[in-house]
C-alpha cells in the first residue's frame, strides 16, 4: 500500500475534519447545556416570566452553538474543498 | 439481521433524472394519513357537551397543543398556526407509534420524511416572519451582530432543518436497530417486549413532542 | 529490525497489563480521596461520632476500591497468564483486554467514592442512622461498580477465547471492542455514582423515605447505566460477528471506528443522565409529596441525554454492516475512522449538557410542582437545542462514510 503525497494530504484533510467537528462539538454540547439549567432554574424562581426566559435561553444557546457551527463549516470546507 | 437495509423501491425515469420513491415509506405513511382521518371523522362526529372517548382524545390533543401555540405565538397567530402545530404533533406521533404493530414500520425511520418535514418547517418559519416583520426587518436580521456574518448566519439557519430532521430520524431508526439486534442477541426472550415499549412508545412519543415544539419554536423566534 | 509474533504476543499483554493497572488506579484513587476529604469534613463537623465516621469511610473505601482490585486482577492475569495461540489477533485482544478493563475501572471508581463520600457527611448530621447509611452506601456502590464488571466480562472474553483462527479482521475488531468497552463504561461508572450519592444524602434529610430513596435511586442507577449496555452490545458484535467476507482493508479501519463511536458517545450520556438521576434522587428527599412528578421528569430527561448515545450506536452500526469496495487506498480507511472518532467525541459533550439541563429541570420540579408543565417543556427545547452540535458530528459522520 503505497502512500502518495496528494493522498496523505487528503487523509489528513479527513481525519481533520473528523477531529474538528467532534472536538469542537464538546464545548457548545457542555455550554448550551449549562444555558438550559440556568432557564430551568431561572424558571423554578420566577414562573412569571416564563416566555422571555425561553426566548433568552434560545438566543443565549444560538450565540454559544456559533462555535459548533464554525467547527461544522470548517469540517465541511476540509471534506470537500481542500 | 438480514433485514436490515432492504427496501422495496420505485424507480421512475424521469427524462434523464431517476426518481427513486421507497414504496414501503409511501404506504406506511398513507397508512398514518388515513388512520389520523378516520380517528379526525369519529371524534368530531356527532360533539357532545360530555365527550365520548373518542373525543376526549381528539379534544385533548388539540386543546392541549393549542394552548402552548398560544404561549408562544400569541392569540392572533395561534388561530392560523395552531392546527398546523396539533396535525403535526399527531402526525408525527402516529408515525412513531405504528412499528409497534408486526409487519409495519415507522416512516420517520427513513431520512426523507423527516427532512420534508423538517423543511417544510423551515419554509413556514421563514413566511411567517416575512409576513409579520416585513422583508426589510427580516433580512435585517441576518445581518446581526456585524454584516460580515451573513454567511456564518444563513448556514447557522439552514443547520437546524439538518439538526431537527436528524434528530428523529437518528433517534427512531437507532431504536429500530438496538430492538433488532437485541432481539437476535437474546432470541427473542424476555427483552424485546420491553425495549420495544420504551422505544417506540416512550421515545417515540418524546421525540415527535420535540419536533413539535422546536418547529413551533423555529417559527417563534422568526416572529419576534 | 522484524519482531516475532510471539515477541508481539508478549508485548501486547504486558502493554495491556500496564494500561489495565495505570488506568484502572485512576478512578478508585479519585474516589477514594472523595471519600476521605468528606469524612475529614464530617469529623470537623462532629468529633463526638469521629469512630463511625472513620469505620464509615474505611467500608466505603474499600469498596471503591474494587474496580481497581478487578483492575489488578486482570493486569496480574495478562503478565502470568497472558499469551494463548501465537499470532497477532491474540496480541490484539490482550491489549484490547487491558484497555477494557483499565478504561472501565475508571468511571466506577469515581462513582463508587461518591455514596461513601455523602455516607460520611451524613453520619455527621445524623449519628443514629449508621446501619441505614451502610446499607444504602453498600448498595449504591455495588450499583456503580456494575459499569466496572461488565468491562471485567468483556476482558476475561478478550483474554480467554481463543479468537486466533479468525481473518485479519479480528484485529481490529478485538481491539475496538476492548476500547468500546471501556470508554463506554466511564460514563455510565460515574453516572451511576450521582444518585447513589444523592440517595445516602437524603438519607440524612429525610431518614423515613429510605426505602424509596434506594429504589429511585436503582432506578435511576439502571437507566444511567443503558450506554454502558450499548458499548457492551457492540464490543459483543465486534468479537462475535463474522466479517470475514468483507476487504480487509477499509473494513479493519471501520471495525475499529465502529468500536471508538459507541465508546466514546457513551461517556457524555452516561454522566447527562447520571446527572438527572442524581437530581432526581435529591428531590425524592427534599419533597417526597412530589415523588412521581419528579420520576417523570426525570426519567424524560435521562432519555432524552441519551440520544447522543443513540447516534453513537447508529454511526457503529452503520459502519459494521456497510459492504465497503475492495480497496488498496490509504483515504478510505482515514475517512471511516475518523467517521467513527468524530461522531464518538461529538457526543460527549451534548450528552453532558442534556444531563446538566435535566438536572436542574428535575430539582425545580420537586422545589416548585406547580410549574412541572413549563419546566418540562423548556428542559426538552434546551435539551433538543444542545443537542444539535452531536447532530452535527453525525452529519459528519455520515458524510465521511458515504460521501467521501
Amino acid at each position: 500500500m503505497a502512500i502518495e503525497g496528494a493522498e496523505l494530504i487528503k487523509a489528513a484533510a479527513f481525519l481533520g475534519a473528523g477531529l474538528a467537528m467532534g472536538l469542537g462539538a464538546i464545548g457548545p454540547g457542555v455550554g448550551e447545556g449549562m444555558v438550559g439549567a440556568k432557564a430551568c432554574e431561572a424558571i423554578g424562581k420566577n414562573p412569571e416570566e416564563a416566555g422571555l426566559l425561553t426566548r433568552t435561553m434560545l438566543v443565549g444557546q444560538a450565540v454559544s452553538e456559533s462555535t459548533g457551527i464554525y467547527s461544522l463549516v470548517v469540517a465541511l470546507l476540509l471534506l470537500f474543498v481542500v | 439481521m438480514e433485514d436490515l437495509g432492504k427496501i422495496h423501491q420505485l424507480i421512475v425515469n424521469l427524462s434523464g433524472y431517476e426518481m427513486t420513491f421507497n414504496l414501503d415509506i409511501l404506504v406506511l405513511s398513507w397508512i398514518v394519513i388515513i388512520g389520523l382521518l378516520v380517528f379526525g371523522y369519529f371524534a368530531s362526529r356527532n360533539r357532545q357537551l360530555v365527550p365520548g372517548a373518542v373525543q376526549t382524545i381528539g379534544e385533548t390533543f388539540v386543546f392541549q397543543f393549542y394552548s402552548l401555540t398560544e404561549d408562544a405565538l400569541g392569540e392572533r397567530l395561534a388561530r392560523k398556526y395552531g392546527p398546523l402545530i396539533i396535525a403535526l404533533f399527531m402526525f408525527l406521533l402516529m408515525c412513531n407509534w405504528l412499528g409497534v404493530f408486526p409487519h409495519l414500520g415507522e416512516p420517520t425511520s427513513d431520512l426523507n420524511t423527516t427532512l420534508a418535514m423538517g423543511i417544510m418547517g423551515f419554509v413556514i418559519a421563514h413566511y411567517v416572519g416575512i409576513r409579520e416583520k416585513g422583508i426589510k426587518a427580516y433580512l435585517k436580521g441576518y445581518c446581526e451582530p456585524i454584516f460580515f456574518m451573513i454567511p456564518l448566519n444563513i448556514i447557522g439557519e439552514l443547520s437546524k432543518v439538518i439538526s431537527i430532521s436528524f434528530r428523529l430520524f437518528g433517534n427512531i431508526m437507532g431504536g429500530d436497530i438496538i430492538v433488532l439486534v437485541v432481539t437476535y442477541l437474546t432470541f427473542s426472550l424476555v427483552l424485546p417486549p420491553f425495549l420495544t415499549a420504551f422505544f417506540f412508545l416512550f421515545i417515540g412519543a418524546i421525540q415527535a413532542f420535540v419536533f413539535t415544539m422546536l418547529t413551533l419554536v423555529y417559527i417563534a423566534v422568526q416572529v419576534h | 529490525m522484524s519482531i516475532e509474533i510471539e515477541a508481539w504476543v508478549k508485548l501486547a499483554a504486558f502493554a495491556g497489563a500496564g494500561f489495565s493497572m495505570g488506568l484502572g488506579a485512576i478512578g478508585a484513587a479519585v474516589g477514594e480521596g472523595y471519600a476521605a476529604a468528606k469524612a475529614n469534613a464530617a469529623i470537623s463537623e462532629k468529633p463526638d461520632s469521629s469512630g463511625d465516621i472513620v469505620k464509615m469511610m474505611l467500608v466505603g473505601q474499600a469498596i471503591a476500591e474494587t474496580a481497581a482490585i478487578f483492575a489488578l486482577v486482570i493486569a496480574v492475569l495478562l503478565l502470568f497468564a497472558g499469551g494463548g495461540a501465537v499470532s497477532i489477533i491474540t496480541a490484539s485482544a490482550l491489549m484490547g483486554a487491558g484497555l477494557s478493563m483499565g478504561l472501565g475501572a475508571i468511571g466506577s471508581g469515581v462513582g463508587a467514592g461518591l455514596p461513601a463520600g455523602q455516607a460520611c457527611a451524613g453520619l455527621a448530621r445524623q449519628p443514629e442512622l449508621s446501619r441505614n447509611f451502610t446499607t444504602t452506601m453498600l448498595i449504591g456502590a455495588a450499583v456503580s461498580q456494575t459499569p466496572a464488571i461488565f468491562a471485567m466480562v468483556i476482558a476475561f472474553m478478550l483474554m480467554f477465547i481463543n479468537f486466533a483462527g479468525g481473518s485479519l479482521h479480528m484485529v481490529a475488531a478485538l481491539f475496538g471492542a476492548g476500547l468500546c468497552m471501556g470508554f463506554g463504561a466511564i460514563g455510565s461508572g460515574v453516572g451511576s455514582g450521582f444518585p447513589a450519592g444523592e440517595a445516602c444524602a437524603g438519607l440524612a434529610r429525610q431518614p423515613a423515605m429510605g426505602g424509596q430513596l434506594t429504589t429511585n435511586m436503582l432506578i435511576g442507577a439502571a437507566v444511567s447505566q443503558t450506554p454502558a449496555i450499548f458499548a457492551m452490545v457492540v464490543a459483543f458484535m465486534l468479537m462475535f460477528m463474522n466479517f470475514s467476507n468483507l476487504p480487509l482493508h477499509p473494513a479493519s479501519a471501520a471495525l475499529l471506528g465502529a468500536g471508538l463511536a459507541t465508546g466514546l458517545a457513551a461517556i457524555g450520556s452516561g454522566v447527562g443522565s447520571g446527572l438527572a438521576a442524581g437530581a432526581g434522587c435529591e428531590g425524592w428527599a427534599r419533597n417526597p409529596l412530589t415523588t412521581g412528578n419528579v420520576l417523570v421528569i426525570m426519567l424524560v430527561g435521562q432519555a432524552v441525554s441519551q440520544t447522543p448515545s443513540i447516534f453513537g450506536l447508529l454511526i457503529s452500526f452503520v459502519l459494521m454492516f456497510k459492504s465497503y469496495p475492495a480497496t488498496e487506498v490509504f483515504l478510505a480507511s482515514t475517512a471511516v475512522l475518523s467517521a467513527g472518532l468524530c461522531m464518538g467525541l461529538g457526543g460527549i459533550g451534548s450528552g453532558v449538557g442534556n444531563g446538566m439541563t435535566a438536572q436542574s429541570a428535575v430539582s425545580w420540579v420537586a422545589r416548585n410542582v406547580e410549574q412541572e408543565g413549563v419546566l418540562m417543556r423548556t428542559m426538552l427545547v434546551g435539551q433538543a437545542v444542545s443537542q444539535s452540535t452531536a447532530i452535527y458530528a453525525m452529519v459528519i459522520a455520515l458524510a465521511l462514510i458515504f460521501l467521501v
